[in-house]
């Protein structure tokens, strides 16, 4: 196997060539790749590392998205600002929904994200004059260096690197290591004297912060915001990436939305009836698959 | 309409009775749908996304059927038979060819099976019947309005009624009085030892699976004939059977057929009082319930 760090600077490098020479067309498709990446990992935080199946999580990146959107077009904020604020609006978001969620636990957990999730679809559906409604919101121009297509998939890569690189720390700082102990056996870890909802509590703003976060860029690039990412389908997207790339490790969700955004890519290429396939693969990859694309690679068990 | 003001209806006890009962037939469709949904729950854990995608494919072989052989109570008859069967045997197939394999995975991956079910059952309606929204007549025998104590109803919405509640004693006396019954409220609370004691629990999960789709499958062939059937159907029943099945307590079948009416009741009355409050309504509730009472109405604590 070849050295963690080596890997890591090959990925880095790979991602730094990787806009030069294509057609605008694959940059968006690398911009979606790192947004989603993001987006994966600061789920995979809740569900990998903290054991908790959170499947309303596009509700943060929903709300990261609306708050950028909201904030430029209402609140007459430029790009920048917004995009610092919006990751706070949605982290506030996570507090919230995370101090009802933590008490509950497998799948009534989950339910109460889905129904914080669907609750603001139709909140954000009906509030025709704040949010656009159905037809969302859109000119949402980004100025100067990031511009461009090629500068704003730079800058993607800049933010996108930094948070990952925070969110690798925090998982092996003693905080991860105590969020991983009360997966396996929260109520041992209480005995040993770890604050078991407090750690799940904070893990839960983490992750809205950096899917937040994940949901600004993604209305920039769009340079627009729609309520489908708030709807009940767009609820899979960061656990198939997640189970795609593998949830026990750190990397196996941003390999997921490699493949997922490729995948999706070309299938929405190839053929009008692209869900089918889209969902046949999503199958095959559960049953066939269970330690994900990284679990293949490693040839081993991460429990 | 002449309900042209919001509250109009409140002194008009005609519009309130007519009002009462499209909410207790929609009701009594949706129990059909959560009934299945609660029930795989409750014994396998599975929260079935698909469940909704099942329900338009009742709808869609019964629009099939009618439309091949004619509008007529017969034809009707056999679709609605044809719907329930097919849809048995698909919840049959989709639980022995997917989700027996994935009962010990984690909870993430039994959810997206399910979903992956949602995108194929999507496309495959679109690809195989088109993109334009279909409908049936209803069979003439149920056609019209009757007006009993002078309150026009129109007869299918009886009939929904009627036939809704055949199937719901139907159910209690499968799921309470029968052998198979007694096993599959055995595992819902403990299925490692109904399995020591040496019940078939594979099996036991297979036909809970086809007889929950079997029941969306018949609803949707039941609601056909008062629904556009088109590829967009899944999504709106699938949300309202999950409301239902939180607000009862998921794996609770008195709580569904009670969060059933509740919510059959809030469509009815929250569309005309609130137009606009009442897609938002059913989703604080599931939220505030899912806060304070997670196992729901009449369901019970884990």
């Amino acid at each position: 196997m070849i050295g963690q760090s080596a890997t890591l600077m090959v990925c880095l490098i790979a991602a730094l060539l990787a806009p030069l020479g294509v057609s605008e067309f694959w940059v968006f498709v690398f911009i979606e790749m790192l947004v989603f990446a993001l987006y994966a990992v600061s789920f995979n935080l809740l569900l990998g590392y903290g054991g908790m199946l959170a499947f309303g999580h596009a509700v943060f990146f929903g709300i990261g998205a609306y708050a950028v959107a909201i904030l430029i077009k209402k609140a007459g904020f430029g790009a920048f600002n917004a995009t610092l604020l919006s990751p706070v609006i949605s982290g506030v978001a996570g507090a919230i929904v995370g101090y009802f969620c933590i008490r509950l636990s497998g799948i009534y957990l989950g339910m109460l994200t889905f129904a914080f999730q669907m609750l603001t679809y139709t909140v954000v559906l009906k509030s025709y004059g704040f949010t656009g409604g159905d037809d969302g919101l859109s000119g949402l121009a980004v100025s100067g260096f990031a511009s461009t297509p090629r500068g704003f998939y730079y800058v993607t890569l800049a933010v996108v690197s930094v948070s990952l690189l925070l969110l690798w720390r925090l998982v092996n700082s003693p905080f991860g290591l105590a969020l991983q102990a009360q997966r396996g056996n929260p109520r041992r870890s209480l005995a040993l004297g770890i604050n078991v909802s407090l750690h799940r509590w904070m893990t839960f703003v983490v992750a809205a912060f950096f899917a937040g976060l994940a949901g600004g860029l993604f209305a920039l690039a769009n340079q627009s915001v729609f309520p489908g990412w708030l709807n009940w389908t767009a609820a899979a997207a960061p656990i198939v990436m997640t189970i795609l790339g593998g949830m026990n490790t750190f990397f196996g969700p941003v390999v997921g939305s490699v493949i997922y955004v490729l995948m999706q890519t070309w299938l929405t290429g190839m053929t009008e009836y692209w869900a089918l396939f889209l969902g046949v693969a999503i199958i095959l990859i559960v049953m066939l698959l269970p330690n994900g694309v990284m679990g293949l690679w490693q040839g081993r068990h991460h429990d | 309409m002449e309900l042209l003001s919001a509250f109009d209806w409140i002194g008009n006890p005609v519009a309130i009775t007519r009002q009462f009962m499209a909410g207790l037939a929609n009701g009594m469709l949706l129990f059909l749908v959560a009934a299945g949904l609660s029930l795989i729950f409750g014994v396998s854990r599975i929260v079935n996304f698909a469940h909704g995608g099942i329900f338009m494919l009742g709808a869609y072989f019964t629009y099939t059927v009618v439309n091949l052989l004619g509008s007529s109570i017969y034809s009707f008859v056999l679709a609605l038979i044809v719907s329930t069967a097919t849809t048995f045997l698909f919840g049959v197939a989709f639980e022995m060819l997917c989700l027996r394999r994935i009962y010990r995975s984690p909870q993430a991956f039994q959810l997206l099976v399910t979903f992956g079910l949602v995108l194929i059952l999507g496309d495959a309606v679109r690809l195989i019947w088109g993109r334009e929204e279909n409908s049936i007549e209803i069979p003439a025998l149920l056609n019209g309005i009757v007006r009993p104590f002078g309150v026009s109803f129109p007869v299918y919405r009886i009939a929904l009624f009627v036939i809704g509640l055949a199937i719901c004693l139907g159910m209690w006396a499968l799921i309470y009085r029968s052998r198979w019954g007694m096993f599959v409220r055995a595992a819902t609370v403990d299925r490692e030892m109904l399995q020591a004691l040496g019940v078939d629990v594979r099996r036991l999960f297979t036909t809970v699976f086809g007889l929950g789709a079997a029941l969306a499958g018949l609803a949707g062939g039941l609601a056909a004939p008062i629904l556009a059937v088109g590829p967009g159907l899944h999504a709106q029943v699938l949300i309202d059977a999950f409301v239902v099945v939180v607000i009862g307590g998921m794996g609770s079948l008195p709580g569904a057929l009670a969060g059933a009416l509740l919510v059959g009741q809030a469509n009815a009355f929250g569309t005309l009082a609130f137009p606009t409050l009442a897609i938002v309504v059913p989703f604080i509730v599931m939220t505030i319930l899912l806060i304070v009472r997670p196992w729901g109405l009449l369901g019970k604590p884990e």
